[in-house]
């Protein structure tokens, strides 16, 4: 589209994600919300194709629906407590509406539904923002609300995350609905911890948000949208397999490398709380996560399947530019000795 | 009558909406819109606000219904649903109806209703006074209000609805 409006309709996504976290008002909150949906939307629309306008419209749905709900909770908070300021929820109900109104934006159980059939519809930067930058919104209220939330609720929404996230991963050959399964199973471990230290939500965030990045951008880079494609790689720049090794092996939790800290620091925490049973099930069943990432790192850098000759040659479109990725690279392997410094998210 | 006059616009309010949320054909959902903007007008007045009543009528459905209106009227098929042509339409129409009625007579016949907020019976709906100062209206105070303490909500909502415009027009392009 002209890049005047495009430029112009991005910045008002920022805009919106930005008056979320920062205002104090709950209604100034909800429109930074209602901005922050309608701007994404033709964002999500780039190319014009039924797929991608499906997956807007569920997108926008799901989405319009769960700031209804909000708006509900803001009003009976204002009924109970009398004023507009966001401190904590003063109502159980509205707690109970406001928290299953977050999850629906964040794509928690049992409203994951709409993650990964909207991340498969639509282009891959375009998945890359929505499973990025859309969860940083929901997650500063979640952070803002943490002392008035209903412990039970939370806890069963994260452990069915982590638990659909990493079962319903198992099945999929698409790279972008790998992506959005592995962003629901992440979204339960940052939620699980949230009542408990919400420091560590905004690290499990950080690391989150730097390793999704890191994965999209290598995908972005090799233009390849399956597994199958993805194992084709090794002929195109071989350099990007071993990346794609260490970052998804990062995903999945392994030490020494940086998607290890999140783990270790939440189940530290919870054993600290004394639940002994919740950390040791998330743990197991983060391993169904780890599983489909090995089969992707096995069928891209570990192993190459016998296949005639004109198969193995990819498509060579010119090289695209991917800003910073070198970085981010670094940054989601080697973070793990840094772990001390995470006292300066408090 | 006068005492439950609220209450009584508010359940013709819900029964309008329930009408354009059963999805008949968009024409007849603006004309649901219409009466439920004047009603809604109604219920603002009677808080003392006939500045913003008066506003609603004026914008809301003197400008925005009126455009929706004439653009709908440009793209409507030749048969359009009516709430009794069907199934469907109706079933929704009639189940809302249903619940609003239920909720009626349980807000009649008990002294209270606690479903998610106290609520004792219609009397609460009844207004006995405007407010606390009897100099100056509460709403034409909350206006200047909005443009002097609330000038970031005017330019975040002015903001808001310019990106609206932009993002449909983006939509409805095609290529």
């Amino acid at each position: 589209m002209n890049p005047l409006i495009f430029t112009t309709i991005l910045m008002t996504v920022l805009l919106g994600t930005m008056i979320v976290m920062m205002s104090s008002h709950w209604l100034m909150i909800w429109i930074g919300f209602e901005m922050n949906l309608l701007a994404i939307i033709p964002i999500l629309m780039k190319k014009y194709n039924p797929r991608t306008m499906e997956a807007s419209t569920k997108y926008f749905l799901t989405q319009a629906t769960a700031s209804m709900l909000l708006m509900m909770a803001i009003i009976i908070n204002l009924m109970h407590s009398g004023q507009w300021t966001i401190t904590k929820v003063f109502n159980p109900t509205a707690s109970i509406i406001m928290t299953s109104a977050l999850a629906m934006k964040l794509g928690l159980t049992p409203f994951h539904f709409w993650v990964p059939e909207v991340t498969q519809g639509i282009s891959l930067t375009s998945g890359l923002i929505l499973l990025t930058w859309q969860k940083l919104a929901p997650m500063s209220i979640l952070y803002q609300i943490s002392p008035s939330i209903n412990l039970n609720i939370l806890l069963t929404m994260a452990v069915l995350s982590i638990l659909v996230g990493g079962w319903g991963g198992l099945n999929q050959t698409q790279l972008r609905k790998i992506m959005a399964y592995s962003s629901i199973a992440h979204m339960g471990w940052m939620t699980a911890v949230l009542v408990y230290n919400p420091t560590l939500t905004m690290l499990n965030m950080l690391i989150y948000i730097m390793m999704t990045l890191t994965m999209f951008m290598l995908f972005i880079h090799s233009s390849s949208t399956t597994m199958l494609s993805l194992s084709h790689t090794w002929n195109k720049t071989p350099l990007t397999t071993t990346l794609i090794l260490i970052t998804l092996l990062s995903m999945g939790g392994l030490p020494p490398l940086s998607g290890f800290m999140p783990k270790w620091m939440i189940i530290q925490e919870l054993t600290k709380n004394s639940s002994i049973i919740l950390p040791t099930l998330m743990a197991i069943m983060a391993l169904l996560n780890l599983y489909f990432y090995m089969r992707l790192t096995y069928s891209t850098s570990l192993t190459m399947f016998p296949s005639t000759n004109n198969m193995k040659m990819k498509w060579q479109f010119e090289t695209k530019r991917i800003t910073l990725l070198p970085p981010l690279i670094v940054m989601s392997s080697l973070l793990l000795p840094l772990t001390p410094m995470l006292s300066i998210l408090d | 009558m006068m005492t439950y006059i609220v209450f009584i616009l508010s359940v013709i309010f819900v029964v309008s909406f329930v009408g354009f949320s059963s999805k008949p054909s968009p024409i007849y959902g603006g004309l649901v819109l219409i009466v439920s903007g004047g009603v809604g007008c109604g219920i603002i007045m009677n808080f003392g606000g006939s500045f913003l009543g008066l506003m609603v009528f004026l914008i809301y459905l003197g400008g925005m219904l009126v455009v929706f209106g004439y653009t709908t009227a440009m793209a409507t098929e030749q048969y359009p649903e009516v709430w009794v042509s069907n199934t469907t339409v109706m079933g929704v129409f009639l189940l809302g109806l249903l619940m609003e009625v239920m909720l009626v007579l349980y807000v009649l016949k008990s002294e209270e209703v606690g479903v998610v907020f106290k609520f004792s019976g219609v009397g609460d709906w009844a207004i006995y006074d405007i407010g606390d100062s009897g100099v100056f209206s509460e709403e034409i105070m909350g206006v200047a209000a909005l443009y002097s303490y609330g000038a970031w909500v005017v330019i975040v909502t002015g903001w808001s609805l310019f990106v609206g415009v932009l993002v449909i027009l983006e939509v409805t392009r095609g290529d």
